[in-house]
Order: C-alpha cells, then sequence, then structure tokens
C-alpha cells in the first residue's frame, strides 16, 4: 500500500536544506520515496499510509527546524445528529490525503479542517462530506455567515415543523384506531378506527413520507460502510412496520396474534423521533448563541468622508486610513483612533465593562461598540477579519469547534457505539430466539405501554421486537451531545465577561488548576512604577538622578522610562548612550562620552566589583518600604541608589482571597529580592514566593510546579511572560485589550482585572461540572436502558419495552441534556455575583509602593 | 471529487463479500433453528431474514474499509 504527497516545505533556502528534509523524511520507517525540490519548496514524499502517517511526516520536517505550509478551512456540515454522525464526518475528512487534522463539532455544525493547500482542495473536503450523507459548504464569517446560518436554521426548522405537521394527526389517528377497543377510547372512537387495513393506510404515508429521511440517510451511509443514528431509526422503524404489515395480511405468522397490531409502534416511534429533531432544530441554534450575539454585534454600514462629505458605505468597502463619523446612538463600524470630537462608548459588549468609557482625540475606539452621547470623527485602523470583533468571534468559534480530552473519549465510545448495538441486538435475537423464550415465555407478554397482550407471539416474532428494542433505545445521541453542548454554553458565557478561552481543553485545564502563579509586574501591580527617592553619594541628587537617566534611556522597560520620565519631569534632559546593554533581572550598563554608567542589583554591583558603602544601609531601608533601590555607579564608583516603586491594583487582595477561598495555592513570581518579596506576599496572603527569578527562568519555575504534581496556571502579560505562559497547564494572558488573537496562552481576558482569573476558573469549572453531569445522564440512560430492552426484568415482569417507549426514554435522555445545559445561560461566576469591577473597594494597603523587577 | 481507488470494482468486491457472509450467517441460523425443531417455515425465513439484515449492517462498516485498504494498497 503506498500513496504520493507532495508536502509544501517552508524555510529551505540551500542545498544542504534539501538533504536535510530528505534524510528526515527518509528516516522515518513506511516511506519509500522522498524527492526534495528547493525551486518549488515542495517534498513529493511515497510512503505507505498504514505505517506512517502525515502529522509524522509533518513532525519529522518541523524537529530539524522547518515547517509545513499549512491552511485552515471550516465547513459548515448539516444533517448531523450524534456522536455517530460527528464520527463518520470526521472520518470521510480525515481519510482525504493532504488532511492534517479534523476536529467537528456537533453543535456549532462545524468542521475544522487543517489541511496542506495544493494536495487537497476544499471542494474536494465538501464532496466527501456530501458523499457519506450530509450537506456541506463552507463556512463564512462575519454577517454574510449570520445570514446564511439564520437561513439554513430556518429551513431546517421550517423542515422537520413540516414533517411533524404532516407526522402528527397521523400518529394520533394510528393511536386512537390501536387503542379504540379498551377503556374510554371505545365510547368516544368509532369502531372502524381500529380496522387493520385502515391503520395500515394511515401509517404507511407516515413512514415513507416524514419518515423517509432516516431511511435514506441511513443508505447514503451505508454505501460508504458509515453508520450513524438514523441507521437504528431506520432499523427500529423498518421492522415494527413490516412486523405490523406481516401481522395484517397473515396473522398467524407469530408475532402476536390478530389482536397484535404494531401500527402504533411504527407510527409514534416516528413521531417521537421527528418531534425530537424538530426540538433539536429550534435548540440548536440557541446553544451557538454566544457566536450569534458576538455576530449581530458587526455593523453593517459606516458613515465615511470622502471629500469632506459622509458617505454612507457597507462596512467591508472601509479601509484602513479611511476617516469615519459616529453620531450617538451609532455603533463604531470598525477599529480605529479618534482624531476629532469628544464621547462616551458603551463597550460592555466586548470588554464586560459596564461603565461608558470616555473617549477623546488619539483614544481607541472599538468596531461593534456603541457611541452614546457625542459625535466623533475617527482613523480606521482595523477592519474586516482584523477588528478586535472579528478576532473574538474567531477565537470563541475556535475553542467551540475545538475538543477536551473528556469529549475524544465520549465521541470514542459514542462512535463505535452503533455497531455494538447491532451485534446487541442480533445477541438479543439469538439468545431470545434459542434460550429466552423456551425459558420464560408466558402468554401473559404485554409490551410495556400497550394494551393487548403477545399471546399469540412465537419465538422469532418475540425475539425480533426484544432486539428492535435495543435498537431503538440504544441511539447515542445524548452522548454525542452532552459535552459539546456544555462546552459551547461555557465558553460563550466566558465570552460575555471578556474570558476568551483558546480552546476546550483550556476550559478542561483550567477547571483543574490547584495553583495560580501571578507575575507580579504589570499583573499584580499596575505595572506603571514611579520614581520615590533618590540617595545621592559624591554627586548632586539631579546629577544622580540624569545618570540614572542616561543608562535607561534605550530602555524599554517600565522601570526604566520610570526614572527616564522623572528625570524629564525634573527638567533634566537626558543624553542617548552611545553604547547600551540590557542585562535582564540585573540591571543595565551604558557608556556616554567616554563615560560607563551602571545601574542595576546588588548582584549586577558585585559582579562588577563595584563597592556599595555607605549606600547599602540606604538601599535596605528603602527595599524595607516596598520600594525597589538600584544602584547607580558612574566608571566603577557607586555614587547613588534610585528607588522605584508600583501600586497594586486595587482588585488584586480580592482576587488572592478568593482563590485562596476556592482551594487554590496562589503564589507571586517577581525577580525582586526574596525579603521583599516576601514583604508583599504576606500583605496579599500568597501561599508561595517564587523570588529572584530571572525573566528567563520564569519557565523553568512553572516547571519545577509541575514536577511536583501540580497543576499550574500561569498569569502574566501575554508578551513578556510568553514562554512560561505556554509552559503552565493553563497560561492566562491578562490585558489583551484589543489585540486578543495575537496573545499567548491558553485563555486570554480582554480586561485588566485579576477578577477575572478568578471568573475564568470559576466558569471552567461550571462547564466541566455540566459536562459531568450531562454525560452522567446520558451514560446512566443507555446503562439502565439497554438491559432494560435486552429483557432483563422480563422474566419477572412478562413485559418488554415498546419500541415508543424506548423512543420516549431515548428523547427524555436527549432533553435532560439539553435542559440542563441551559442552565448555563442564567450563570454568573460567584466573584461577579460579589463583585463588579468598578465597586471594588480600596482596600488597605492597595496604594502602597510595591517594589519593581526588572 | 476524484475517483477513489475503491469505488467501482472494490465496492463490487465489499458487496460481494458483505452479502455472502450475511448469507451464509442467515443459512446458519435457519439450519440452527430447524435443529431446535422450528416447524414453521415462516417463522424460519423471518429469522433468516432479520439475521441477514442484522448481519449485513454489522458487517458493512467492517468489511468496506477493508477492502478500500487493499485497493489503495495495490
Amino acid at each position: 500500500m503506498s500513496r504520493r504527497l507532495s508536502l509544501p516545505v517552508e524555510g529551505m533556502s540551500c542545498a544542504s536544506c534539501v538533504a536535510n528534509v530528505e534524510a528526515a523524511l527518509k528516516g522515518l520507517p513506511g516511506v519509500r520515496e522522498v524527492r526534495v525540490n528547493l525551486a518549488t519548496e515542495q517534498a513529493t514524499v511515497e510512503y505507505d499510509p498504514t505505517r506512517v502517517t502525515l502529522q509524522d511526516l509533518r513532525k519529522a520536517v518541523e524537529e530539524i527546524g522547518y515547517g509545513l505550509r499549512t491552511a485552515t478551512t471550516y465547513l459548515h456540515v448539516t444533517g448531523m445528529s450524534c456522536a455517530s454522525c460527528v464520527e463518520t464526518v470526521r472520518r470521510a475528512l480525515a481519510e482525504l490525503p493532504g488532511v492534517l487534522d479534523v476536529s467537528v463539532n456537533l453543535s456549532t455544525e462545524t468542521a475544522r479542517v487543517d489541511y496542506l493547500p495544493g494536495t487537497v482542495t476544499v471542494r474536494e473536503m465538501l464532496a466527501a462530506v456530501r458523499d457519506v450523507g450530509y450537506g456541506a459548504e463552507e463556512k463564512l464569517e462575519g454577517g454574510a455567515a449570520l445570514d446564511r446560518e439564520q437561513e439554513a436554521r430556518r429551513r431546517e426548522i421550517h423542515r422537520q415543523g413540516r414533517n411533524l405537521l404532516v407526522a402528527t394527526p397521523l400518529a394520533l389517528l394510528v393511536m386512537l384506531g390501536t387503542f379504540q377497543p379498551y377503556g374510554v377510547l371505545s365510547r368516544l372512537v368509532p369502531e372502524f378506527l381500529h380496522n387493520k387495513l385502515l391503520l395500515f393506510a394511515l401509517t404507511t404515508p407516515l413512514v415513507v413520507g416524514p419518515g423517509a429521511q432516516f431511511f435514506v440517510h441511513s443508505f447514503r451511509g451505508l454505501r460508504r460502510g458509515a453508520t450513524d443514528m438514523n441507521l437504528l431509526y431506520a432499523t427500529g422503524i423498518g421492522a415494527a412496520y413490516l412486523i405490523a404489515v406481516v401481522n395484517t395480511f397473515w396473522p398467524a405468522s407469530g408475532f402476536g396474534g390478530p389482536q397484535a397490531t404494531f401500527y402504533e409502534a411504527a407510527a409514534l416511534l416516528t413521531w417521537f423521533i421527528l418531534l425530537g429533531r424538530y426540538l433539536e432544530a429550534v435548540t440548536r441554534g440557541r446553544a451557538s448563541e454566544a457566536i450569534r450575539r458576538l455576530m449581530r454585534l458587526q455593523p453593517r454600514r459606516a458613515r465615511v468622508l470622502r471629500d469632506d462629505r459622509e458617505v454612507e458605505v457597507s462596512v467591508d468597502e472601509v479601509e484602513v486610513g479611511d476617516l469615519l463619523v459616529v453620531r450617538p446612538g451609532e455603533q463604531v463600524p470598525v477599529d480605529g483612533v479618534v482624531v476629532e470630537g469628544y464621547s462616551a462608548v458603551d463597550q460592555s459588549m466586548i470588554t464586560g465593562e459596564s461603565i461608558p468609557v470616555e473617549k477623546k482625540p488619539g483614544d481607541e475606539v472599538l468596531g461593534g461598540t456603541l457611541n452614546k452621547t457625542g459625535s466623533f470623527t475617527f482613523r480606521a485602523t482595523r477592519v474586516g477579519r482584523e477588528t478586535a470583533l472579528a478576532q473574538i468571534i474567531r477565537l470563541v468559534e475556535e475553542a467551540q469547534t475545538s475538543k477536551a480530552p473528556i469529549q475524544r473519549l465520549a465521541d470514542l465510545v459514542a462512535g463505535r457505539f452503533i455497531f455494538w448495538v447491532h451485534v446487541l441486538a442480533l445477541a438479543t435475537f439469538l439468545f431470545w430466539y434459542f434460550v429466552g423464550y423456551d425459558l420464560w415465555f408466558s402468554p401473559q407478554t404485554r409490551l410495556m405501554l400497550t394494551p393487548y397482550t403477545l399471546s399469540g407471539a412465537s419465538a422469532v416474532g418475540f425475539a425480533v421486537l426484544v432486539s428492535v428494542a435495543v435498537l431503538v433505545i440504544s441511539c447515542p445521541c445524548a452522548v454525542g451531545l452532552a459535552t459539546p453542548a456544555a462546552m459551547m454554553a461555557g465558553t460563550g458565557k466566558a465570552a460575555e465577561y471578556g474570558i476568551l478561552f483558546k480552546g476546550a481543553d483550556a476550559v478542561e485545564a483550567a477547571s483543574k488548576v490547584q495553583v495560580v502563579v501571578f507575575d507580579k509586574t504589570g499583573t499584580l501591580t499596575k505595572g506603571s512604577p514611579s520614581v520615590t527617592d533618590v540617595v545621592a553619594q559624591g554627586l548632586p541628587e539631579e546629577e544622580v538622578l540624569r545618570w540614572a537617566a542616561v543608562a535607561e534611556k534605550r530602555s524599554e522597560h517600565p522601570l526604566g522610562e520610570a526614572i527616564v520620565r522623572a528625570a524629564q519631569e525634573r527638567g533634566l534632559s537626558p543624553e542617548d548612550p552611545e553604547e547600551f546593554e540590557a542585562l535582564p533581572g540585573k540591571g543595565v550598563a551604558a557608556r556616554r562620552r567616554g563615560r560607563q554608567v551602571l545601574l542595576g542589583n546588588r548582584t549586577f554591583m558585585a559582579e562588577q566589583g563595584i563597592s556599595l558603602d555607605g549606600l547599602a544601609r540606604a538601599a535596605e531601608e528603602l527595599e524595607a518600604q516596598g520600594k525597589t533601590a538600584m544602584f547607580v555607579a558612574v566608571d566603577g564608583h557607586a555614587v547613588g541608589v534610585v528607588a522605584v516603586a508600583d501600586t497594586l491594583r486595587e482588585t488584586t487582595p480580592v482576587a488572592v482571597r478568593e482563590l485562596r477561598a476556592m482551594g487554590i495555592r496562589v503564589a507571586m513570581l517577581t525577580g525582586d529580592n526574596r525579603r521583599t518579596a516576601q514583604a508583599i506576599a504576606t500583605q496579599l496572603g500568597m501561599d508561595t514566593v517564587l523570588a529572584e527569578v530571572l525573566p528567563g527562568d520564569k519557565a523553568a519555575e512553572i516547571q519545577r510546579l509541575q514536577a511536583q504534581g501540580y497543576r499550574v496556571a500561569m498569569v502574566g502579560d501575554g508578551i513578556n511572560d510568553a514562554p512560561a505562559l505556554a509552559q503552565a497547564d493553563v497560561g492566562i494572558a491578562m490585558g489583551a485589550g484589543t489585540d486578543v488573537a495575537k496573545e499567548t496562552g491558553h485563555v486570554v481576558l480582554v480586561k485588566d482585572d485579576l477578577l477575572d482569573v478568578v471568573a475564568a476558573i470559576q466558569v471552567a469549572r461550571a462547564t466541566m461540572g455540566l459536562v459531568k453531569q450531562n454525560l452522567f445522564w446520558a451514560f446512566a440512560y443507555n446503562t439502565a436502558a439497554i438491559p432494560l430492552a435486552f429483557g432483563i426484568l422480563y422474566p419477572f415482569v412478562h413485559q418488554i419495552v415498546s419500541p415508543e417507549l424506548a423512543a420516549v426514554l431515548m428523547a427524555t435522555s436527549s432533553l435532560s441534556v439539553t435542559l440542563n445545559t441551559q442552565r448555563m445561560r442564567r450563570y454568573v461566576p460567584p466573584v461577579r455575583r460579589r463583585y463588579r469591577a468598578e465597586e471594588v473597594p480600596a482596600p488597605p494597603g492597595a496604594a502602597a509602593p510595591v517594589p519593581v523587577g526588572r | 471529487m476524484p475517483q477513489h481507488p475503491w469505488d467501482g470494482k472494490a465496492s463490487t468486491v465489499a458487496a460481494v463479500l458483505y452479502l455472502g457472509l450475511s448469507l451464509l450467517a442467515a443459512f446458519v441460523f435457519v439450519a440452527l433453528a430447524a435443529l431446535k425443531g422450528e416447524t414453521s417455515w415462516s417463522a424460519r425465513l423471518i429469522g433468516g431474514v432479520w439475521v441477514f439484515f442484522l448481519t449485513t449492517i454489522i458487517l458493512m462498516p467492517v468489511v468496506i474499509p477493508w477492502v478500500r485498504k487493499h485497493a489503495e494498497g495495490r
């Protein structure tokens, strides 16, 4: 077996790259031939797909420093109704050559496909999905996607509603006809309705009309060797109908005798499933409410200034650099910067902040937000896919399309379920035919919910009935819905608070966090330090500050910026250094007009052999006050100390207290010396302090905690703390503002609010709680119902589960999962119930100085 | 949509295999039913059809991918 593919390789620049890539690929077992072309940047590989996967090829190329050019596309897949459908669609796409990874989400009806461009096309993907019996279209973005989604949803609701409308009177008549001889119905319902030929005439259009979709769908799948829930329905309905027909025309055939009809089984089974489909079509849209609400925020029109005239255009026509006018009550069409005017803008839909934010020239405005009071003109800086809103929608969509590890397991179980259900149905039939009937059959046998006895049932008729009940009752639809529905609800709810989970695995990981590590500067503190003291030795104070500012002039560190700002505020104009070197975690070294300036901590000074006599004591006193003291040395002599301090965020103490109350250990990560770090940690009630950590060692500290068996969340800013965020089980990037897609980390917080860290973990825990409850209901139903359908109670009660009762039980399971998930709509994270960001009282000591780490 | 190697002859081979095996299972059922003492031919027939039907559904998703893999390998 072999397959040939051309891999688009990135990063090759010479013949040796070609040789490297060839060698890496040839080294894999199952690779027969490799030809790498530098000019076309293609590696043509002939390989045995049973021995080596496309992922292995990709890994081999990436491990030696090159990459494969990949692309991602989203397909809108319709007609899926259970986890088996998900597995069928996933397999159909994954089997296409050139497809790297596929993730299919039932609730969002979306398939995300990562593939190698040039090896497979989107058209081929769509055809592959359609080929296994589902509808597929390329997923659109923005307003067009919303329109198409709404139209598709409307069509599906209409289709299932029409089916239900046709089925309901027919099923009702069949039921009345079946039960006509019993109880009060014998007086109310005319006798002719009990005629089997009439029941045949009423049931047939129901099965071949509205019920035909199940047969058509399962046949399409079976042609490709794929089985899904429709097959269970089709088998159940088909078998019940055929039994009824056989019993009508050959009453002595052994299916219960002349008094048994079974038309009600076929009719009610069809009706219940159609009702389930209709309710599913109505409620499924609600599950993706978060996305739709975000999409609805996307404005459609914009007022652009062209030749000093306001022209109303479609928002798609707005370009970067255009000047746009926004009036009171209007939506801001795209992202931009205010150039004229003044107003208050409600940004709650994006950031979760409930108080409108003032906007003046120079301030940033976000597309989709609502202008409240004044008019303003702004210049577009980001349009289309680049706006903050578009990025957030993409992120939430991606999270909702991805799968948590727990969901992969559930899908695997459900995906294999149909096969094993049929095996079980066959085993049930054989058992009751060859063994059970002779041992336990009683002439008093009844189908549950039916009035007549099955005294005339033969062994084969009885065994077929029991195996049909097993088929119908085993549908794994609730299992398939349990996790994605809860994940969608959870990630959507989080987005309402400006908390963006980048995937379902992030939700699962966040729910299990045991330790939260906060980076200190800019996270626990406001990150805007200022100079508080200057101690001079041998030089005037101003001179010491000026030299410190010269050393820091080219630094981009907040600490350096504070010193330069302090010098400028005192009327000093620090000159640019001719040489500059930053030594992370230690200090800076610079040279100006032949003089060397050093600014840094004790370690740095000791390394440079500079004596701190006379200044060390002053520095200790400043540090005891919670300030960061830095020594200034000019030409090898210490000339002073500059102290800088930051202030804690108002929400810091509350966030730490809330996390500890949730049973989570809280740690602080800082470059400060141990003594001052411990002072702050004690003030905040932190459990652990990781002090004197150089920026490059942050990830190692996280790793050390993980090695102790903790599941760690790291909270920091997405750029400076990227390695530590990536190392943590959950990286939480704070204060992303408007460029969320660029942020590293598994969770992105739009606002600069530490309480959102608490809220993120609370939402994650609530979501996973919901997932577990849903899985319990789904599996408990199957675990309990299958033995019941198998007839485990039959020897004692002489009743077997009727196909229509099986359908009721199956629908109940799905409904319990759906209703349980709906509870998430009213969920408010407890921390947000107690505090709103703007209501958090400034705690005592919050304004106290806090040292600044380098 | 490109023509897959398993289209055409391979799907016929797969159909012959799963239908053949299902038919065999149905015959085995009929024979065992006769041994059990089932006298009604209609019961044997109905049971045989039901076994054939279920076995076909069980075998199709197993046999088709298996034949497809072998067809690709050639």
